[in-house]
């Protein structure tokens, strides 16, 4: 069964020109200057129920505005869309009940009151059993861990904190289809992790579709089976993850800090690793995992040299769709 | 049980829900809600002068129709009456701004009912605490409001009044739907009830030629009814108020519901 369909899905805004200075502004009051941007570009997309879709893209490559069509909050300038049977800005509604959604940093929980009380609204809206509700609410509070923070208002707990509140409220009326839009912006490397393992955690014991945006090369990794990368309002790629990790998430960046009065760092004969930046005795080493091993590199880097300090990061997806973007103009192959 | 009773039920659970909500949230304004009342003894104090001066501290003088105690109470009336009301305008042009309104709108709520919802339960409390502090003020100085049937009026056409207020606001917010900036517009909006609204002067004391264009205006339903009743209860009048009150809710109701129809096709929710 298909959790969303698109057809030739596309959104053009008008967006006023404006030139710069004073004269400027007096002109575009008497002769405003429209321009036409063209946010989405007639976008076909398949999406079956279960699964885990990462909807990737640089800024301003047409994410948020696909999300917001596909939620029903924007009226597409022309094609076609349904999700879980319903043309979603025409049935919101309806769409509404079935559907989760959480967008980036908009809360969806009352800043001053705690979170049980927006959870108890959400029940409400949603015409949740109260029988249901509760039982729901607990397995919610259990797993995501909530219990210490259900009574405190939303404005006194850390970003983490309220990031686990808001993806428990999206499930308290058990969606069939789940929105993320950025939902580990900002938080720090143990909090993405457990908001992941808890989004995963539902889409395996509820079947819960999941279709998400991120900057986060980790939550494509660890959340989703299939990325589709979208670059100027179209599709630029439609893959697997395991493909996309195989072939393109083939590069980790090792951060290095040496120790005051090192000797210049020489990677010398290592294949498939070398010195992309340097500022000063921080180093940033570029690591082609399909020629070396992150193992290999340590080890040699460990024997070779004193190290002051030691990171290993996934290159920044804005870098990977930039490079698959490039092979495409390129006239390289793309599909993986 | 019908589909449509059910229907019916299950939007006033909602409605309660928000309302509930939306009170619960009012206590964590404390300072807004001292410093509000405050500015309203000053008003108040301010005008009961006045008044005072222009009766020549008479009680027994009538002025249009008018003692000096019932056009300080008119004025406690109305102040509370417009202090009661959130600022929505306000409200609803931040929510298209920061793109906030994605989240109401992918709720299975009506957005203006979720608003109307969360408006009447912040003004219908806040009106009553700005009575009684305006009845700090006027109490003592002109006596206690002893209005008997008025209250009744009162009462009864503050509902309309309060729902009256919030669907002229609601045109005026849901221009944001199209132009963003609309604090300019909420601010004449806002001069219109304070003047032919009849918020500063009973209507009865303008010039006969102002008193008939505020006769075909709306304004006049949402501060003058109420509060003229109130100290001046005439049951018949009640009733026309009562039906001019709700053709004239029918009627913005019907227009906010079109604005709203047109205006969430040509949304663009801000941010990502």
């Amino acid at each position: 069964m298909k959790a969303l369909e698109t057809r030739a899905l596309s959104k053009t805004f008008r967006v006023k020109r404006k030139q710069a200075g004073l004269a400027g502004s007096f002109r575009a009051l008497l002769k405003p200057d429209w321009e036409e941007k063209e946010a989405v570009r007639g976008i076909d997309l398949d999406v079956e129920a279960g699964e885990t879709v990462a909807f990737l893209g640089p800024n301003g490559a047409g994410k948020s505005t696909t999300i917001k069509m596909l939620t029903g909050i924007m009226h597409p300038t022309s094609g076609k869309a349904t999700v879980l049977g319903f043309v979603p800005w025409k049935e919101r509604n309806s769409l509404a009940y079935r559907i989760g959604a959480v967008f980036g940093q908009k809360s969806q929980l009352w800043y001053h009151l705690p979170p049980i009380d927006s959870f108890d609204l959400i029940s409400r809206i949603y015409e949740l059993n109260r029988g249901d509700y509760l039982a729901r609410r607990k397995d919610l509070v259990d797993r995501f861990e909530l219990g210490p923070y259900l009574n405190t208002p939303v404005r006194k707990l850390s970003l983490g904190e309220r990031m686990r509140c808001e993806v428990a409220a999206c499930m308290l009326h058990r969606p069939q289809l789940l929105f993320f839009d950025e939902p580990t912006i900002g938080l720090d490397a143990v909090v993405k992790q457990r908001i992941r393992e808890l989004i995963r955690d539902r889409n395996k014991t509820e079947g819960t579709t999941v279709f998400l945006t991120s900057h986060d090369a980790g939550d494509v990794e660890q959340l989703c089976t299939r990325a589709v990368v979208i670059h100027h309002g179209g599709i630029l790629l439609d893959e697997p993850v395991e493909k996309l990790k195989r072939e393109v998430l083939s590069r980790k960046t090792v951060w290095l800090t040496l120790p005051e009065g090192s000797e210049n760092l020489d990677l010398g004969e290592l294949d498939g690793a070398v010195v992309a930046e340097r500022e000063g005795r921080r180093y940033r080493i570029a690591v082609d995992l399909k020629r070396t091993g992150i193992e290999q590199v340590l080890s040699l880097l460990i024997g070779r040299i004193r190290i002051d300090d030691v990171s290993v990061e996934d290159p920044p997806l804005e870098e990977i769709i930039q490079h698959l973007y490039g092979m495409r103009s390129k006239g390289e192959e793309v599909s993986l | 049980m019908s589909g449509t009773t059910m229907r019916w039920k299950a939007i006033a659970w909602k409605t309660g829900a928000v309302a509930r909500i939306t009170m619960r949230q009012q206590f964590a304004y404390k300072t807004d809600f001292v410093l509000r009342s405050t500015f309203l003894l000053l008003i108040l104090f301010v005008f009961a002068q006045l008044w005072s001066a222009a009766y020549e501290g008479d009680p027994a003088r009538v002025i249009s129709g008018f003692t000096m105690k019932q056009i300080v109470w008119y004025l406690v009336f109305t102040e509370a009456l417009t202090m009661a009301g959130p600022p929505l305008c306000a409200k609803i042009e931040d929510e298209v701004k920061n793109g906030d309104i994605a989240v109401r709108l992918t709720r299975p709520f009506s957005y203006l009912g979720y608003h109307y919802a969360s408006y009447l339960s912040e003004a219908l409390f806040r009106f009553v605490v700005h009575l009684a502090v305006g009845s700090v003020i006027a109490w003592p100085f002109v006596g206690a409001p002893s209005f008997g049937a008025g209250w009744l009026g009162l009462l009864s056409l503050s509902v309309g009044a309060l729902t009256l207020d919030f669907l002229l606001k609601a045109i005026v917010a849901l221009c944001a739907f199209w132009v963003e900036e609309v604090r300019g517009m909420e601010f004449v909006l806002q001069k219109l009830q304070f003047t032919v609204g009849g918020m500063l002067l009973p209507i009865d004391l303008m010039p006969e030629w102002l008193q008939r264009v505020c006769a075909w205006l709306p304004f006049q339903a949402v501060l003058y009814f109420p509060a003229r009743t109130a100290v001046h209860y005439d049951g018949a009048k009640l009733v026309i108020q009562l039906g001019i009150q709700t053709g004239w809710i029918a009627l913005l109701g019907l227009l906010v519901a079109v604005l709203y129809r047109r205006g969430v096709k040509k949304l663009h929710v801000n941010g990502g």
